[in-house]
Protein backbone atom coordinates (compact mmCIF):
# COMPACT_ATOMS: atom_id res chain seq x y z
CA UNK A 1 0.00 0.00 0.00
CA UNK A 2 2.67 2.49 1.12
CA UNK A 3 6.22 1.60 0.23
CA UNK A 4 9.46 3.52 0.70
CA UNK A 5 12.38 2.14 -1.27
CA UNK A 6 15.93 3.34 -0.64
CA UNK A 7 14.61 6.78 0.23
CA UNK A 8 17.32 9.36 0.88
CA UNK A 9 16.51 12.91 1.98
CA UNK A 10 19.54 15.11 1.36
CA UNK A 11 19.97 18.69 2.48
CA UNK A 12 22.91 20.91 1.60
CA UNK A 13 24.28 20.27 5.10
CA UNK A 14 23.76 16.51 5.29
CA UNK A 15 21.45 13.54 4.90
CA UNK A 16 18.45 13.43 7.23
CA UNK A 17 17.42 10.01 5.93
CA UNK A 18 19.61 7.49 4.12
CA UNK A 19 18.35 4.67 1.92
CA UNK A 20 15.35 3.94 4.10
CA UNK A 21 13.03 1.18 2.99
CA UNK A 22 9.71 0.49 4.65
CA UNK A 23 6.64 -1.38 3.49
CA UNK A 24 3.29 -0.69 5.09
CA UNK A 25 0.29 -2.94 4.47
CA UNK A 26 -3.29 -2.46 5.65
CA UNK A 27 -3.63 -3.12 9.37
CA UNK A 28 0.14 -3.16 10.02
CA UNK A 29 1.29 -1.64 13.29
CA UNK A 30 4.86 -0.45 12.92
CA UNK A 31 6.92 1.31 15.57
CA UNK A 32 9.70 3.72 14.64
CA UNK A 33 12.07 4.30 17.53
CA UNK A 34 15.16 6.42 17.83
CA UNK A 35 16.43 9.47 19.64
CA UNK A 36 16.40 13.12 18.58
CA UNK A 37 17.97 13.55 15.17
CA UNK A 38 17.58 9.89 14.20
CA UNK A 39 15.41 10.74 11.19
CA UNK A 40 12.14 9.30 12.46
CA UNK A 41 10.16 12.48 11.91
CA UNK A 42 11.69 12.87 8.43
CA UNK A 43 10.48 9.37 7.62
CA UNK A 44 6.98 10.47 8.64
CA UNK A 45 7.33 13.62 6.53
CA UNK A 46 8.11 11.43 3.50
CA UNK A 47 4.95 9.39 4.03
CA UNK A 48 2.91 12.61 4.34
CA UNK A 49 4.53 14.32 1.34
CA UNK A 50 5.72 17.05 3.65
CA UNK A 51 9.49 16.98 3.11
CA UNK A 52 10.82 20.57 3.01
CA UNK A 53 11.40 21.96 -0.51
CA UNK A 54 15.11 22.46 0.22
CA UNK A 55 15.63 18.68 0.37
CA UNK A 56 16.67 16.52 -2.54
CA UNK A 57 14.88 13.16 -2.66
CA UNK A 58 16.24 9.99 -4.19
CA UNK A 59 14.59 6.59 -4.05
CA UNK A 60 10.87 6.01 -4.40
CA UNK A 61 7.73 6.38 -2.37
CA UNK A 62 4.97 4.28 -3.81
CA UNK A 63 1.32 4.67 -2.84
CA UNK A 64 -0.61 1.74 -4.28
CA UNK A 65 2.09 1.34 -6.89
CA UNK A 66 2.04 5.00 -7.98
CA UNK A 67 5.35 6.79 -7.49
CA UNK A 68 4.64 9.85 -5.33
CA UNK A 69 8.29 10.82 -4.76
CA UNK A 70 8.10 13.98 -6.85
CA UNK A 71 4.33 14.37 -6.90
CA UNK A 72 2.82 17.86 -6.92
CA UNK A 73 1.25 19.45 -3.87
CA UNK A 74 -2.15 19.22 -5.60
CA UNK A 75 -1.68 15.48 -6.01
CA UNK A 76 -0.67 15.12 -2.35
CA UNK A 77 -3.81 16.95 -1.27
CA UNK A 78 -5.86 14.11 -2.73
CA UNK A 79 -3.81 11.62 -0.66
CA UNK A 80 -3.53 13.39 2.67
CA UNK A 81 -6.41 13.03 5.14
CA UNK A 82 -8.10 10.42 2.90
CA UNK A 83 -5.24 7.97 2.53
CA UNK A 84 -2.74 9.03 5.18
CA UNK A 85 -3.19 11.25 8.23
CA UNK A 86 -1.00 12.23 11.11
CA UNK A 87 -1.27 12.99 14.81
CA UNK A 88 1.28 15.51 15.93
CA UNK A 89 3.16 15.60 19.16
CA UNK A 90 1.81 18.55 21.09
CA UNK A 91 -1.87 18.30 22.04
CA UNK A 92 -1.59 21.81 23.48
CA UNK A 93 -0.49 23.60 20.32
CA UNK A 94 -1.95 21.45 17.54
CA UNK A 95 -5.51 22.74 18.06
CA UNK A 96 -6.67 26.25 17.21
CA UNK A 97 -7.54 27.80 20.59
CA UNK A 98 -10.16 30.10 19.02
CA UNK A 99 -12.24 27.37 17.39
CA UNK A 100 -14.60 24.89 18.93
CA UNK A 101 -13.02 21.44 18.67
CA UNK A 102 -16.05 20.13 16.73
CA UNK A 103 -15.48 22.71 13.98
CA UNK A 104 -11.81 21.80 13.78
CA UNK A 105 -12.58 18.11 13.35
CA UNK A 106 -15.37 18.85 10.83
CA UNK A 107 -13.13 20.95 8.58
CA UNK A 108 -11.37 18.12 6.69
CA UNK A 109 -14.74 16.40 6.15
CA UNK A 110 -16.17 19.54 4.62
CA UNK A 111 -13.07 20.30 2.53
CA UNK A 112 -12.09 16.81 1.37
CA UNK A 113 -15.38 14.92 1.42
CA UNK A 114 -17.69 17.85 0.62
CA UNK A 115 -20.01 17.10 3.52
CA UNK A 116 -22.66 19.62 4.60
CA UNK A 117 -22.69 21.14 8.05
CA UNK A 118 -25.25 18.79 9.61
CA UNK A 119 -23.69 15.67 8.06
CA UNK A 120 -20.24 16.67 9.24
CA UNK A 121 -21.53 17.35 12.73
CA UNK A 122 -23.14 13.93 12.99
CA UNK A 123 -19.91 12.34 11.82
CA UNK A 124 -17.83 14.31 14.32
CA UNK A 125 -20.15 13.18 17.08
CA UNK A 126 -19.80 9.54 16.01
CA UNK A 127 -16.01 9.90 15.78
CA UNK A 128 -15.79 11.45 19.25
CA UNK A 129 -17.70 8.47 20.54
CA UNK A 130 -15.36 6.09 18.72
CA UNK A 131 -12.25 7.69 20.26
CA UNK A 132 -13.74 7.53 23.75
CA UNK A 133 -14.82 11.10 24.39
CA UNK A 134 -17.80 10.98 26.77
CA UNK A 135 -20.87 13.08 26.00
CA UNK A 136 -19.65 13.91 22.46
CA UNK A 137 -22.46 16.31 21.55
CA UNK A 138 -21.55 18.74 24.30
CA UNK A 139 -17.78 18.22 23.98
CA UNK A 140 -17.74 19.23 20.33
CA UNK A 141 -18.92 22.69 21.35
CA UNK A 142 -16.00 23.15 23.70
CA UNK A 143 -12.76 25.02 23.13
CA UNK A 144 -9.39 23.26 23.51
CA UNK A 145 -8.60 24.92 26.85
CA UNK A 146 -11.71 23.34 28.37
CA UNK A 147 -10.35 19.84 27.75
CA UNK A 148 -7.66 17.89 29.58
CA UNK A 149 -4.46 16.81 27.83
CA UNK A 150 -5.75 13.29 27.27
CA UNK A 151 -9.08 14.58 25.89
CA UNK A 152 -7.23 16.92 23.53
CA UNK A 153 -5.15 14.04 22.26
CA UNK A 154 -8.39 12.14 21.60
CA UNK A 155 -9.71 15.13 19.65
CA UNK A 156 -6.54 15.12 17.56
CA UNK A 157 -7.01 11.42 16.89
CA UNK A 158 -10.60 12.12 15.80
CA UNK A 159 -9.27 14.90 13.54
CA UNK A 160 -6.81 12.50 11.92
CA UNK A 161 -9.58 9.92 11.42
CA UNK A 162 -11.98 12.47 9.92
CA UNK A 163 -11.64 11.14 6.37
CA UNK A 164 -11.09 7.45 7.24
CA UNK A 165 -7.38 7.20 6.35
CA UNK A 166 -5.78 3.86 5.54
CA UNK A 167 -2.60 4.87 7.30
CA UNK A 168 -2.35 6.79 10.56
CA UNK A 169 1.01 8.22 11.57
CA UNK A 170 1.33 9.05 15.25
CA UNK A 171 4.43 11.15 16.01
CA UNK A 172 5.22 10.90 19.74
CA UNK A 173 1.49 10.70 20.59
CA UNK A 174 2.05 9.94 24.28
CA UNK A 175 5.16 11.94 25.11
CA UNK A 176 3.37 14.94 26.63
CA UNK A 177 0.94 12.81 28.65
CA UNK A 178 0.99 11.35 32.18
CA UNK A 179 1.86 7.65 32.39
CA UNK A 180 -1.65 6.35 33.00
CA UNK A 181 -3.21 8.54 30.30
CA UNK A 182 -0.45 7.53 27.88
CA UNK A 183 -1.39 3.87 28.34
CA UNK A 184 -5.03 4.58 27.50
CA UNK A 185 -4.14 6.57 24.37
CA UNK A 186 -1.78 3.82 23.23
CA UNK A 187 -4.48 1.19 23.69
CA UNK A 188 -7.00 3.38 21.83
CA UNK A 189 -4.68 3.63 18.81
CA UNK A 190 -4.28 -0.15 18.77
CA UNK A 191 -8.06 -0.67 18.97
CA UNK A 192 -8.69 1.79 16.14
CA UNK A 193 -6.08 0.10 13.97
CA UNK A 194 -7.72 -3.29 14.60
CA UNK A 195 -11.35 -2.31 14.12
CA UNK A 196 -10.70 -0.18 11.04
CA UNK A 197 -7.98 -2.39 9.54
CA UNK A 198 -5.99 0.83 9.44
CA UNK A 199 -2.19 0.78 9.32
CA UNK A 200 -0.49 2.54 12.23
CA UNK A 201 3.00 4.00 12.21
CA UNK A 202 3.82 4.75 15.84
CA UNK A 203 6.84 7.01 16.21
CA UNK A 204 8.25 7.31 19.69
CA UNK A 205 11.35 7.33 21.82
CA UNK A 206 9.28 5.59 24.51
CA UNK A 207 10.12 1.91 24.08
CA UNK A 208 7.45 0.76 26.52
CA UNK A 209 4.73 2.49 24.50
CA UNK A 210 6.08 1.07 21.23
CA UNK A 211 6.20 -2.40 22.73
CA UNK A 212 2.57 -2.10 23.71
CA UNK A 213 1.31 -0.60 20.46
CA UNK A 214 3.13 -2.35 17.64
CA UNK A 215 3.86 -5.74 16.13
CA UNK A 216 6.87 -4.64 14.05
CA UNK A 217 9.59 -2.15 14.74
CA UNK A 218 12.30 -0.18 12.93
CA UNK A 219 15.13 1.29 15.01
CA UNK A 220 16.72 4.45 13.63
CA UNK A 221 20.00 6.21 14.27
CA UNK A 222 21.51 9.12 12.38
CA UNK A 223 19.08 8.81 9.45
CA UNK A 224 19.57 5.06 8.99
CA UNK A 225 17.20 2.26 9.84
CA UNK A 226 19.75 0.16 11.75
CA UNK A 227 17.57 -2.79 12.69
CA UNK A 228 14.04 -4.03 12.13
CA UNK A 229 11.89 -7.01 12.95
CA UNK A 230 9.05 -8.20 15.14
CA UNK A 231 8.77 -5.77 18.06
CA UNK A 232 8.91 -8.39 20.79
CA UNK A 233 11.93 -10.11 19.23
CA UNK A 234 13.93 -6.94 18.63
CA UNK A 235 13.34 -5.62 22.15
CA UNK A 236 14.06 -8.97 23.78
CA UNK A 237 17.11 -9.76 21.70
CA UNK A 238 18.55 -6.70 19.93
CA UNK A 239 21.41 -7.39 17.50
CA UNK A 240 22.60 -3.92 16.48
CA UNK A 241 25.05 -2.32 18.96
CA UNK A 242 22.96 0.88 19.02
CA UNK A 243 19.74 -0.95 19.84
CA UNK A 244 21.58 -2.87 22.54
CA UNK A 245 22.97 0.35 24.04
CA UNK A 246 19.61 2.10 23.91
CA UNK A 247 17.79 -0.74 25.66
CA UNK A 248 20.48 -1.06 28.33
CA UNK A 249 20.38 2.68 29.12
CA UNK A 250 16.77 2.63 30.30
CA UNK A 251 16.39 2.82 34.05
CA UNK A 252 14.71 -0.18 35.65
CA UNK A 253 12.41 0.60 38.59
CA UNK A 254 13.12 -2.78 40.17
CA UNK A 255 16.91 -2.56 40.09
CA UNK A 256 18.60 -2.09 43.44
CA UNK A 257 20.15 1.38 43.36
CA UNK A 258 22.90 0.72 45.95
CA UNK A 259 25.13 -2.32 46.43
CA UNK A 260 26.28 -3.78 49.77
CA UNK A 261 29.05 -1.16 50.05
CA UNK A 262 26.55 1.64 49.64
CA UNK A 263 27.78 2.40 46.13
CA UNK A 264 25.05 3.42 43.76
CA UNK A 265 24.62 1.35 40.63
CA UNK A 266 25.38 3.43 37.53
CA UNK A 267 23.28 3.12 34.38
CA UNK A 268 24.96 1.67 31.30
CA UNK A 269 25.50 4.49 28.79
CA UNK A 270 26.37 4.96 25.15
CA UNK A 271 29.53 7.10 25.12
CA UNK A 272 29.51 10.48 23.39
CA UNK A 273 26.60 12.30 21.81
CA UNK A 274 24.68 12.13 18.52
CA UNK A 275 26.70 14.28 16.10
CA UNK A 276 24.92 17.01 14.16
CA UNK A 277 23.79 16.13 10.62
CA UNK A 278 26.80 17.73 8.93
CA UNK A 279 29.25 15.78 11.10
CA UNK A 280 27.74 12.31 10.72
CA UNK A 281 30.33 9.69 9.74
CA UNK A 282 30.24 8.63 6.07
CA UNK A 283 30.09 4.92 6.83
CA UNK A 284 28.15 3.55 9.76
CA UNK A 285 26.44 6.51 11.43
CA UNK A 286 27.05 4.93 14.83
CA UNK A 287 30.83 4.75 14.42
CA UNK A 288 32.70 6.85 16.94
CA UNK A 289 30.31 5.72 19.70
CA UNK A 290 30.26 1.99 19.11
CA UNK A 291 31.82 -0.63 21.39
CA UNK A 292 32.51 -3.15 18.60
CA UNK A 293 33.79 -0.69 16.01
CA UNK A 294 36.26 -1.78 13.35
CA UNK A 295 38.59 0.34 11.26
CA UNK A 296 36.34 0.36 8.18
CA UNK A 297 33.17 1.35 10.05
CA UNK A 298 33.58 5.11 9.76
CA UNK A 299 34.09 5.02 5.97
CA UNK A 300 32.11 2.11 4.57
CA UNK A 301 28.35 2.06 4.81
CA UNK A 302 27.32 -1.33 6.20
CA UNK A 303 24.89 -3.32 4.08
CA UNK A 304 21.80 -4.70 5.81
CA UNK A 305 22.47 -8.22 7.12
CA UNK A 306 20.16 -11.06 7.97
CA UNK A 307 16.45 -11.12 8.77
CA UNK A 308 16.80 -8.02 10.97
CA UNK A 309 18.39 -6.00 8.15
CA UNK A 310 20.93 -4.88 10.74
CA UNK A 311 23.38 -2.36 9.32
CA UNK A 312 26.56 -3.31 11.18
CA UNK A 313 29.94 -4.54 9.95
CA UNK A 314 30.39 -6.60 13.11
CA UNK A 315 27.32 -8.66 12.29
CA UNK A 316 27.67 -11.44 9.74
CA UNK A 317 25.43 -14.32 8.82
CA UNK A 318 27.54 -16.48 11.16
CA UNK A 319 27.20 -14.30 14.23
CA UNK A 320 23.43 -14.04 13.86
CA UNK B 1 22.80 14.21 59.00
CA UNK B 2 19.49 15.83 58.22
CA UNK B 3 20.00 18.64 55.77
CA UNK B 4 16.45 19.70 55.22
CA UNK B 5 13.33 18.98 57.19
CA UNK B 6 9.87 19.81 55.89
CA UNK B 7 7.03 19.56 58.36
CA UNK B 8 3.32 19.51 57.57
CA UNK B 9 3.68 21.63 54.43
CA UNK B 10 0.44 22.89 52.98
CA UNK B 11 -0.05 25.26 50.08
CA UNK B 12 -3.41 26.41 48.76
CA UNK B 13 -4.22 28.45 45.68
CA UNK B 14 -7.31 30.49 45.19
CA UNK B 15 -9.21 29.48 42.07
CA UNK B 16 -11.23 31.88 39.91
CA UNK B 17 -14.60 32.75 41.40
CA UNK B 18 -17.44 30.62 40.06
CA UNK B 19 -20.19 32.56 41.84
CA UNK B 20 -20.60 36.29 42.33
CA UNK B 21 -21.08 35.92 46.06
CA UNK B 22 -19.43 33.63 48.52
CA UNK B 23 -15.78 32.65 48.90
CA UNK B 24 -13.64 31.73 45.91
CA UNK B 25 -12.94 28.00 45.76
CA UNK B 26 -9.49 26.84 46.78
CA UNK B 27 -7.16 24.23 45.43
CA UNK B 28 -4.90 22.51 47.93
CA UNK B 29 -1.82 21.91 45.78
CA UNK B 30 0.24 20.48 48.63
CA UNK B 31 -1.57 18.93 51.56
CA UNK B 32 0.22 18.29 54.85
CA UNK B 33 3.49 16.88 53.49
CA UNK B 34 6.49 16.12 55.70
CA UNK B 35 9.90 14.77 54.70
CA UNK B 36 13.60 14.85 55.51
CA UNK B 37 16.55 15.05 53.15
CA UNK B 38 19.85 13.66 54.39
CA UNK B 39 23.27 14.76 53.18
CA UNK B 40 24.59 12.37 50.52
CA UNK B 41 21.14 10.89 49.93
CA UNK B 42 18.36 11.46 47.44
CA UNK B 43 14.67 11.93 48.10
CA UNK B 44 12.66 11.09 45.00
CA UNK B 45 9.27 12.69 44.48
CA UNK B 46 7.01 11.11 41.88
CA UNK B 47 3.53 12.01 40.72
CA UNK B 48 1.63 13.04 37.63
CA UNK B 49 1.03 16.60 36.46
CA UNK B 50 -1.01 18.54 39.00
CA UNK B 51 0.09 16.36 41.90
CA UNK B 52 1.95 19.22 43.59
CA UNK B 53 5.55 18.23 42.74
CA UNK B 54 6.62 21.60 41.43
CA UNK B 55 4.83 23.54 44.17
CA UNK B 56 6.85 21.47 46.63
CA UNK B 57 10.08 22.36 44.81
CA UNK B 58 9.22 26.06 44.78
CA UNK B 59 8.56 26.02 48.53
CA UNK B 60 11.85 24.26 49.22
CA UNK B 61 13.58 26.92 47.10
CA UNK B 62 11.72 29.60 49.12
CA UNK B 63 10.19 30.97 45.92
CA UNK B 64 6.85 30.42 47.60
CA UNK B 65 5.70 30.48 51.20
CA UNK B 66 3.63 27.61 52.59
CA UNK B 67 0.22 28.39 54.07
CA UNK B 68 1.00 26.01 56.91
CA UNK B 69 4.01 24.05 58.06
CA UNK B 70 7.66 24.96 57.75
CA UNK B 71 10.91 24.03 56.06
CA UNK B 72 14.13 23.96 58.03
CA UNK B 73 17.43 23.97 56.22
CA UNK B 74 20.16 22.98 58.69
CA UNK B 75 17.86 24.00 61.49
CA UNK B 76 16.87 27.41 60.10
CA UNK B 77 13.30 28.06 59.04
CA UNK B 78 13.93 29.40 55.53
CA UNK B 79 10.56 31.11 55.27
CA UNK B 80 11.15 33.03 58.50
CA UNK B 81 14.46 34.50 57.33
CA UNK B 82 14.81 38.12 56.25
CA UNK B 83 15.53 38.50 52.56
CA UNK B 84 19.19 39.42 53.13
CA UNK B 85 19.66 36.37 55.35
CA UNK B 86 17.95 34.15 52.82
CA UNK B 87 20.23 35.51 50.10
CA UNK B 88 23.26 34.58 52.20
CA UNK B 89 21.90 31.06 52.61
CA UNK B 90 20.93 30.56 48.93
CA UNK B 91 24.31 29.35 47.68
CA UNK B 92 23.77 26.27 49.85
CA UNK B 93 20.67 25.10 47.97
CA UNK B 94 20.44 25.35 44.22
CA UNK B 95 18.03 24.22 41.56
CA UNK B 96 18.29 22.52 38.16
CA UNK B 97 15.36 23.30 35.93
CA UNK B 98 13.59 21.10 33.43
CA UNK B 99 14.20 22.74 30.12
CA UNK B 100 17.86 23.20 29.19
CA UNK B 101 16.77 25.24 26.17
CA UNK B 102 15.02 28.05 28.01
CA UNK B 103 16.92 28.11 31.30
CA UNK B 104 20.13 29.53 29.75
CA UNK B 105 20.38 33.08 28.40
CA UNK B 106 20.88 32.66 24.61
CA UNK B 107 22.75 35.98 24.33
CA UNK B 108 25.40 35.26 26.95
CA UNK B 109 28.19 32.74 26.69
CA UNK B 110 27.77 29.81 29.03
CA UNK B 111 30.75 30.83 31.17
CA UNK B 112 28.86 33.99 32.03
CA UNK B 113 25.71 32.00 32.86
CA UNK B 114 27.59 29.59 35.10
CA UNK B 115 29.24 32.47 36.97
CA UNK B 116 25.89 34.16 37.59
CA UNK B 117 25.20 32.61 41.03
CA UNK B 118 28.71 33.64 42.09
CA UNK B 119 28.08 37.22 41.01
CA UNK B 120 24.87 37.15 43.02
CA UNK B 121 27.07 36.29 46.02
CA UNK B 122 29.35 39.20 45.13
CA UNK B 123 32.15 36.84 44.11
CA UNK B 124 34.44 36.85 41.13
CA UNK B 125 35.99 33.41 40.95
CA UNK B 126 36.92 32.15 37.47
CA UNK B 127 38.70 29.16 39.03
CA UNK B 128 35.37 28.05 40.53
CA UNK B 129 33.74 28.25 37.10
CA UNK B 130 36.54 26.19 35.58
CA UNK B 131 36.19 23.66 38.40
CA UNK B 132 32.44 23.34 37.81
CA UNK B 133 33.04 22.83 34.08
CA UNK B 134 35.38 19.95 34.88
CA UNK B 135 32.98 18.41 37.38
CA UNK B 136 30.21 18.09 34.79
CA UNK B 137 32.54 16.73 32.10
CA UNK B 138 32.88 19.80 29.89
CA UNK B 139 36.08 21.49 28.73
CA UNK B 140 36.90 24.86 30.33
CA UNK B 141 37.41 26.19 26.77
CA UNK B 142 33.67 25.68 26.22
CA UNK B 143 33.02 28.66 28.52
CA UNK B 144 33.22 31.04 25.57
CA UNK B 145 30.53 29.26 23.59
CA UNK B 146 26.83 30.11 23.47
CA UNK B 147 23.93 27.80 24.43
CA UNK B 148 22.88 27.10 20.82
CA UNK B 149 26.27 25.49 20.19
CA UNK B 150 25.47 22.68 22.63
CA UNK B 151 23.17 19.66 22.44
CA UNK B 152 20.36 19.19 24.94
CA UNK B 153 22.42 16.89 27.14
CA UNK B 154 25.38 19.26 27.17
CA UNK B 155 23.07 22.14 28.05
CA UNK B 156 21.77 20.18 30.99
CA UNK B 157 25.39 19.65 32.06
CA UNK B 158 25.83 23.42 31.89
CA UNK B 159 22.70 23.91 33.99
CA UNK B 160 24.13 21.46 36.54
CA UNK B 161 27.48 23.29 36.51
CA UNK B 162 25.62 26.51 37.29
CA UNK B 163 23.86 24.82 40.18
CA UNK B 164 27.01 23.37 41.76
CA UNK B 165 29.29 26.36 41.22
CA UNK B 166 28.29 27.78 44.62
CA UNK B 167 29.24 24.46 46.26
CA UNK B 168 25.72 23.77 47.53
CA UNK B 169 24.76 21.14 50.06
CA UNK B 170 21.36 20.52 48.51
CA UNK B 171 20.34 20.23 44.86
CA UNK B 172 16.74 20.44 43.75
CA UNK B 173 16.18 18.78 40.37
CA UNK B 174 12.68 19.35 38.99
CA UNK B 175 12.16 17.07 35.95
CA UNK B 176 15.85 17.61 35.22
CA UNK B 177 16.16 14.70 32.78
CA UNK B 178 12.61 14.55 31.40
CA UNK B 179 13.37 16.51 28.23
CA UNK B 180 16.35 14.30 27.33
CA UNK B 181 16.68 11.22 25.13
CA UNK B 182 17.09 7.88 26.90
CA UNK B 183 20.84 7.50 26.35
CA UNK B 184 21.50 11.11 27.34
CA UNK B 185 19.22 10.73 30.34
CA UNK B 186 21.39 7.85 31.57
CA UNK B 187 24.53 9.98 31.23
CA UNK B 188 23.02 12.85 33.23
CA UNK B 189 21.65 10.55 35.94
CA UNK B 190 25.13 9.01 36.30
CA UNK B 191 26.62 12.51 36.50
CA UNK B 192 24.27 13.41 39.34
CA UNK B 193 25.24 10.17 41.15
CA UNK B 194 28.96 10.98 40.67
CA UNK B 195 28.50 14.50 42.00
CA UNK B 196 26.57 13.19 44.97
CA UNK B 197 29.37 10.74 45.81
CA UNK B 198 32.09 13.36 45.37
CA UNK B 199 30.41 16.31 47.05
CA UNK B 200 28.08 14.63 49.54
CA UNK B 201 25.09 16.44 48.08
CA UNK B 202 21.57 15.95 49.29
CA UNK B 203 19.26 15.80 46.28
CA UNK B 204 15.54 16.41 45.96
CA UNK B 205 14.77 14.66 42.68
CA UNK B 206 11.35 15.28 41.18
CA UNK B 207 9.97 13.44 38.16
CA UNK B 208 6.81 12.00 36.69
CA UNK B 209 8.82 8.94 35.60
CA UNK B 210 9.01 6.34 38.34
CA UNK B 211 11.78 4.33 36.65
CA UNK B 212 14.00 7.40 36.51
CA UNK B 213 13.32 8.31 40.14
CA UNK B 214 13.89 4.72 41.22
CA UNK B 215 17.36 4.67 39.67
CA UNK B 216 18.62 7.52 41.83
CA UNK B 217 16.61 7.83 45.06
CA UNK B 218 17.11 6.41 48.56
CA UNK B 219 13.77 7.53 49.94
CA UNK B 220 10.64 8.02 47.92
CA UNK B 221 7.55 10.17 48.22
CA UNK B 222 4.57 9.37 45.98
CA UNK B 223 2.22 12.30 45.50
CA UNK B 224 -1.31 12.39 44.19
CA UNK B 225 -3.51 15.48 44.27
CA UNK B 226 -1.13 17.09 46.74
CA UNK B 227 -1.28 14.24 49.25
CA UNK B 228 1.46 11.81 50.19
CA UNK B 229 0.26 8.34 49.23
CA UNK B 230 3.46 6.62 50.22
CA UNK B 231 6.64 7.79 51.87
CA UNK B 232 9.59 5.73 52.97
CA UNK B 233 12.64 3.76 51.86
CA UNK B 234 12.57 3.49 48.09
CA UNK B 235 13.31 -0.23 48.06
CA UNK B 236 10.35 -0.94 50.37
CA UNK B 237 7.90 1.02 48.26
CA UNK B 238 9.16 -0.30 44.92
CA UNK B 239 9.19 -3.92 46.08
CA UNK B 240 5.96 -3.73 47.96
CA UNK B 241 3.79 -0.80 46.89
CA UNK B 242 0.92 -0.36 49.32
CA UNK B 243 -1.21 1.88 47.19
CA UNK B 244 -2.96 1.03 43.96
CA UNK B 245 -1.76 4.24 42.35
CA UNK B 246 1.87 3.33 43.02
CA UNK B 247 1.21 -0.13 41.65
CA UNK B 248 -0.18 1.36 38.45
CA UNK B 249 2.83 3.69 38.10
CA UNK B 250 5.15 0.76 38.65
CA UNK B 251 3.26 -1.26 36.10
CA UNK B 252 3.40 1.60 33.59
CA UNK B 253 7.14 1.94 34.13
CA UNK B 254 7.76 -1.78 34.23
CA UNK B 255 5.42 -2.73 31.41
CA UNK B 256 8.43 -2.76 29.21
CA UNK B 257 8.69 -5.64 26.87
Amino acid sequence: MFELQNMTVRFSFGEALREASLRINPGDRIGIVGESGSGKSMLAACLMGMVPDAAELTGTLGVDGIDMTHASEAHWQTIRARRVAMIFQEPMSALNPLRRVGETVAEPMRVHLGLGKAQARARVSALFKEVGIPDPDSRLRMFPHELSGGQRQRVLIALALACDPELLIADEPTTALDANVALKITDLLVDLSRTRNMALVFISHDLAAVARATTDIAVMYGGDIVERGRTAEVLANPVHPYTQGLLAARPDPRAVPRDANGRRRRLPTIPGTVPPLYKLPQGCRFSGRCAVERSACAYVKPAPVGPRHATCHAITQDTL
Amino acid sequence: MTLLRAQNLTRRYRLPRTKLLGPAPQLTAVDNISFDITAGQTLGVVGESGSGKSTLARMVMAFETPDAGNIQFEGQDIHALKSAELRRLRPAFQMIFQDPFSSLDPRRNVGWSIAEPLRAMGMHAPERVAEAFGQVGLHPQDAGKYPHEFSGGQRQRIAIARAIVTRPKLLIADEAVSALDVSVQAQILNLLMDLQDDLGLGILFISHDLAVVASICDTLLVLQHGKALEHGAASDILNNPAHRYTQSLLKAAGDRL
